[in-house]
């Protein structure tokens, strides 16, 4: 198993989360998001007209892309993939250019206000190194997301991934999203147009 | 089934005015040095009165460019980080070495030009076409990589983005020519012939212009549903009145309508036209640049 090159991955189990936001906070406070913008946020799309409606939630976090398209347009080799599948960005080379911002069809990256470059979610790579799990998945109370290697086939996120249904956000991007989700509402990865009108 | 958004959240828009800014100043500096070589490159001699302007108005206009780009980025002070920790598959990366290339080709072309070297002059001329033509469409390559923006992820983009640079070029070098040649010349005396030929030239420019921004248009309206929505946002949406009135009717249809109508054709309406012309291009930046990053991706 050693040997084996690691494939890290997350799986959210939508339907288990009941949309509390504990994910976002500790990503918060583990990574030390400024005001205004998030790493990691839960979108919450009500379907239908009460009484007869649900709510559907989609904890986002970067979907650590196999083929991240951020990483191909960052003009300063800023943004790099890991061995392992993560991608992060080089805080002392990213010049702030946006482009990655422009580039990322799931919208997760961000300006840090204070510093001026972009940020994003980079599944914690900080604990994963020291042994630990993602702070979003240790704060989860109803265990919604797993996190692991995909490589290992003893892992739990490979046994899971290997017997049910898993959707990704957007496949026909190109991107080979890591982050994978059971029971996806259609509706909830759809941009409603709701700046349009 | 209808569903609405509860809660999102919506990060900063990517590029913006800056970025608007400096794309419209590429494409005039491109459609500009183009214009220059028409006399010096190729030997059309009736253009030969627009090389040196040209070349200076490119050269003016290609220096003011970046500084929009150091305006927008969050770390100006690391910019030398794109000469040395260089990504090739970036279209940055291509302009950041396009923008050192091609001012010092412009210098040169146009230091042998106030020389009178005529041989060294047409052999910078004929390299700085392409470095004009990449300086200008690697823009287009810039957005056309944001693939999940339906607007920008075209293969059409370079082209439209250099159709409209040299319309945006001959029409402001017909206004510094008519500024230059009746405030700074010693007759006074503009030559009407060539201000009509440019204005002709301008017209079936404007007619491509047209065409390109028709197909871009059709195919949206008809493709998938981000396609889609990028097609209304423009016809019926918040950008409708920049894109139709400004950019389209004020920016196109009636400088084109003054500058063929041979009873509208006269010098007043040629620089009416050109104009117009001018700030309907920038308006075509502005209209790409954010309403491609205005519609939400989740």
């Amino acid at each position: 198993m050693n040997n084996k090159k690691k494939r890290y991955a997350m799986l959210v189990d939508l339907r288990k989360c009941i949309g509390c936001n504990a994910c976002a906070m500790a990503c918060k406070s583990e990574n030390d998001v400024p005001l205004s913008v998030w790493r990691s946020w839960v979108k919450k799309v009500e379907k239908g007209q009460y009484p007869d409606s649900k709510e559907f939630f989609l904890p986002i976090v970067c979907n650590n892309c196999d083929k991240p398209i951020c990483v191909t347009v960052c003009p300063v080799n800023a943004g790099i993939k890991r061995p392992d599948g993560i991608v992060y960005i080089d805080p002392h080379r990213c010049i702030g250019c946006r482009y990655c911002i422009a580039s990322c069809p799931y919208g997760v990256r961000y300006i840090n206000p204070r510093k001026k470059i972009a940020e994003k979610c980079y599944w914690c790579h900080h604990r994963v190194d020291a042994g630990l799990k993602p702070a979003c998945v240790l704060a989860c109370p109803t265990g919604v997301m797993t996190f692991g290697d995909l490589n290992d086939p003893r892992s739990e996120i490979a046994k899971a991934i290997a017997k049910k249904a898993v959707q990704t956000i957007k496949p026909d991007m190109g991107t080979d999203p890591q982050t994978f989700y059971i029971g996806l509402e259609q509706s909830a990865v759809e941009a409603k147009k709701i700046k349009e009108e | 089934m209808d569903t609405q958004v509860l809660y999102n959240i919506f990060h900063q828009d990517a590029f913006g005015f800056n970025i608007a800014m400096y794309i419209y100043l590429t494409g005039v500096s491109a459609g500009s040095f183009i214009l220059s070589t028409l006399a010096y490159g190729f030997g059309l001699s009736q253009y030969k009165p627009l090389g040196k302007i040209g070349v200076v108005v490119a050269t003016i206009v290609l220096v003011i460019a970046p500084l929009f780009l150091l305006f927008h980025v969050g770390m100006p002070y690391r910019a030398w980080h794109l000469f040395i920790y260089i990504n090739l598959a970036s279209p940055i990366t291509w302009g950041s070495f396009l923008l050192i290339l091609y001012p010092i080709n412009c210098i040169i072309y146009g230091y042998f030009m106030f020389k009178e070297k005529m041989k060294l002059t047409r052999i910078f001329g004929l390299i700085g076409i392409p470095l004009a033509i990449s300086v200008h469409g690697y823009t287009g390559f810039i957005l056309a990589f944001g693939k999940a923006r339906a607007l920008w992820n075209t293969a059409l983009m370079p082209i439209l983005f250099l159709v409209s640079a040299v319309i945006s070029g001959i029409a402001l070098m017909i206004l510094v020519f008519v500024i230059k040649e009746s405030y700074f010349s010693k007759d006074k005396k503009i030559d009407r012939e060539l201000i009509f030929n440019l204005g002709k030239l301008l017209a079936w420019m404007i007619v491509l212009d047209l065409f390109l921004v028709a197909c871009d248009l059709i195919v949206l309206s008809i493709s998938q549903a981000d396609a889609q929505a990028a097609a209304r946002l423009l016809l019926r949406g918040k950008f409708s009145f920049l894109f139709l009135v400004v950019e389209n009717l004020l920016g196109k249809i009636v400088p084109f309508i003054l500058l063929t109508v041979p009873r509208l054709r006269t010098m007043a309406t040629t620089i009416v036209a050109s104009i117009l012309v001018v700030v309907g291009i920038f308006f075509m930046r502005y209209v790409v640049v954010l309403a491609g990053e205005f519609l939400p991706l989740l």
